[in-house]
């Protein structure tokens, strides 16, 4: 498993666009960042002042880095086209028919997810770094304070954020890897793969919104509780039982007469994100197996 | 002859397609391949040869029909392919990576990295002082060169070859063509050579299977099938006459200036015999082996016209 994986970090890694621009790009981007900013307060005395009206926490540095993954505008798309090029390349590249006689397809398809997986984990955890180290400079330039104190306590409480943050943004960039990735096996092609697993990412993100039509128009109201089942529902509520200790409870007033309201356990989720993560993984995996290598 | 069968296809069919859209790539093809021998898989574009190399790999599932490779059924034990190294349809490598690179990806995928086999194929195919160079900017040549290290790589038992010599320079071609027969002459390994090169074929492979529609329409020992087909260039005078007397006992077919005989080299005396006695002169009789060319050609264009 390990050559495997091995080899995957080669394909990558040596696919210095795609690493370039779909991976590395995210501490590279952190650590411009850094420099624009330092380059600014240094030319701004206003933009000094206003920076530092605010005190600015290492701790809020690093964690927020993980609400990138979930952007779908600019995070969520670079890691479904990452996932496709990881997963869609071998067609294009003709490559497949040297691989697949050497291995197992199963074991090809997870070290694929567990790359994926290890990808995202490396580049948003440097990524933490860059702007959690990076920031002390600038915070000191503009006159600021930089805490809190790496106290026993502190640092306890930080790692724990930081691991819930890190992690239901992971489980969410590793569903929609699923999609693109399923995406990319069938339709063969990275830009088949890019296209299929933003569109199916964004319409489960509005599923919400379609169900609640559907099920007025059509005089089913309570169609709208299949929104439960989806990966979007289940990480905000898993969000929402660990960061208040609460579900987040879906609302709904007056569709076609009936008022429907719903929450659900913090062990419900956990399921449902579980299940949706293996059966992506399944899927994908299942589709492989069966699928006829002509390129 | 080995009694190991290195390859064995028990009615193999493939179908593409379906409905009024579908197509038979291959119908039925059984075939029983002796380890240690070259054997060579002819047929024209789209006769089903390199369908049925895929459905040996694994790579495509058969419609209908078993391979086993070492007696071992393909699908349901995909590791016994850690026996085979192959080259399909063209070598195809990850262009961004370096040759060197590429084959360490292969082998790690295989889970057999060895970085001194790895120089020493490099070696072997002449492409270790490009091995950093980046395949995207390899020639063909270059490309079915590392394409057959990469095959290589685990020290196979059987080497599945489709068009192994694509893109070679005639040198290249004379090397890659005595690197096969040394395969199974020095090291006991097991060729299945698909070309359409059928000059190639002939000077290598033990065995042939002439591959047409899917199906195979004629399989055995490269010397045998060809001396089933040889004949006899006689020039006697007169002409005619010597064709009246050879026609009852042998097909005939006049030429100008000479006789072609459909008879083996084995009969030659008793063609001569046959003319002298009849008062012919004869002035030279030699045996016109039939090229696998020639054989391929009457055997596939035969079934051309039977469909025509």
């Amino acid at each position: 498993m390990l050559n495997l994986f091995r080899a995957e970090w080669h394909k990558v890694t040596g696919n210095r666009w795609v690493a370039g621009c779909m991976i590395w790009i995210f501490p590279i981007g952190a650590f411009g960042f850094v420099l624009v900013i330092g380059a600014i307060l240094a030319l701004s005395s206003t933009f000094r002042e206003s920076f530092t009206e605010e005190p600015t926490r290492w701790t809020d540095q690093a964690v927020a880095v993980w609400e990138l993954p979930n952007d779908p505008t600019i995070g969520r798309l670079i890691l479904v086209g990452f996932t496709a090029v990881v997963f869609a390349g071998e067609y294009q590249w003709g490559t497949w028919k040297s691989v697949v006689p050497r291995n197992r397809r199963l074991a090809l398809i997870l070290t694929k997810f567990f790359t994926v997986g290890v990808f995202v984990i490396v580049a948003f955890v440097v990524m933490s770094i860059i702007l959690a180290l990076g920031s002390w400079p600038l915070v000191a330039m503009a006159g600021g304070t930089y805490g809190p104190k790496p106290t026993g306590e502190v640092i306890r409480d930080f790692l724990g954020e930081y691991a819930l943050q890190a992690a239901t943004s992971f489980t969410a960039v590793m569903i929609a890897a699923g999609y693109a990735a399923l995406a990319a096996m069938l339709t063969r092609s990275i830009l088949g793969g890019i296209v299929a697993g933003v569109i199916i990412t964004a319409a489960e993100g509005f599923s919400i919104l379609a169900l609640f039509i559907v099920g007025s128009l059509f005089d089913v109201p309570r169609l709208v509780l299949l929104y439960r089942f989806t990966p979007t529902y289940n990480l905000l509520n898993v969000t929402s039982w660990l960061r208040s200790n609460e579900p987040n409870a879906i609302n709904f007033e007056n569709i076609a007469g009936t008022n429907i309201y719903y929450s659900d356990t913090l062990l419900f989720s956990l399921v449902m994100l579980a299940m949706w993560m293996i059966s992506l993984i399944a899927l994908t995996s299942g589709l492989f197996q069966r699928q006829d290598i002509t390129s | 002859m080995s009694d190991t069968i290195a390859i064995r296809t028990d009615g193999l069919h493939k179908n593409f397609g379906r409905g009024k859209k579908r197509v038979q790539a291959v119908r039925g093809i059984n075939l029983e391949i002796h380890a240690g021998q070259v054997y060579g898989f002819l047929g024209p574009n789209g006769a089903g040869k390199t369908t049925t190399i895929r459905m040996l790999l694994d790579l495509i599932h058969p419609s209908a029909g078993k391979a086993y490779i070492y007696g071992q059924e393909v699908h349901q034990r995909h590791g016994v392919l850690r026996r085979v190294g192959a080259l399909v349809e063209g070598a195809a490598f990850y262009p961004f990576l370096s040759g060197r690179r590429n084959l360490e990806v292969l082998s790690r995928t295989g889970n057999q990295y060895d970085r001194a086999r790895i120089d020493a194929l490099l070696q072997q195919v002449g492409l270790l002082d490009r091995a950093k160079q980046r395949v995207k900017g390899y020639s063909t040549g270059m490309k079915q060169r590392l394409g057959l290290a990469a095959a290589l790589l685990h020290d196979p038992d059987l080497l599945i070859l489709d068009e192994p010599t694509n893109g070679l320079d005639p040198s290249g071609m004379h090397e890659i063509r005595f690197f096969i027969r040394n395969l199974a002459d020095q090291f006991g390994k097991t060729v299945f050579l698909s070309s359409h090169l059928l000059g190639e074929v002939e000077q290598v492979c033990d065995r042939v299977a002439i591959i047409h529609k899917g199906e195979i329409l004629r399989e055995g020992a490269v010397k045998d099938l060809l001396s089933t087909e040889s004949q006899l260039r006689v020039e006697a005078t007169p002409l005619d006459k010597a064709a009246e007397i050879l026609h009852d006992q042998w097909p005939i077919a006049t030429n100008t200036d000479h006789l072609m005989v459909k008879a083996s080299h084995e009969e030659t005396p008793f063609v001569i015999r046959r003319l002298v006695e009849n008062q012919i002169d004869v002035y030279e009789v030699s045996s016109q082996r039939q090229t696998l060319e020639e054989y391929f050609l009457s055997v596939v264009g035969a079934e051309v016209k039977q469909d025509a």
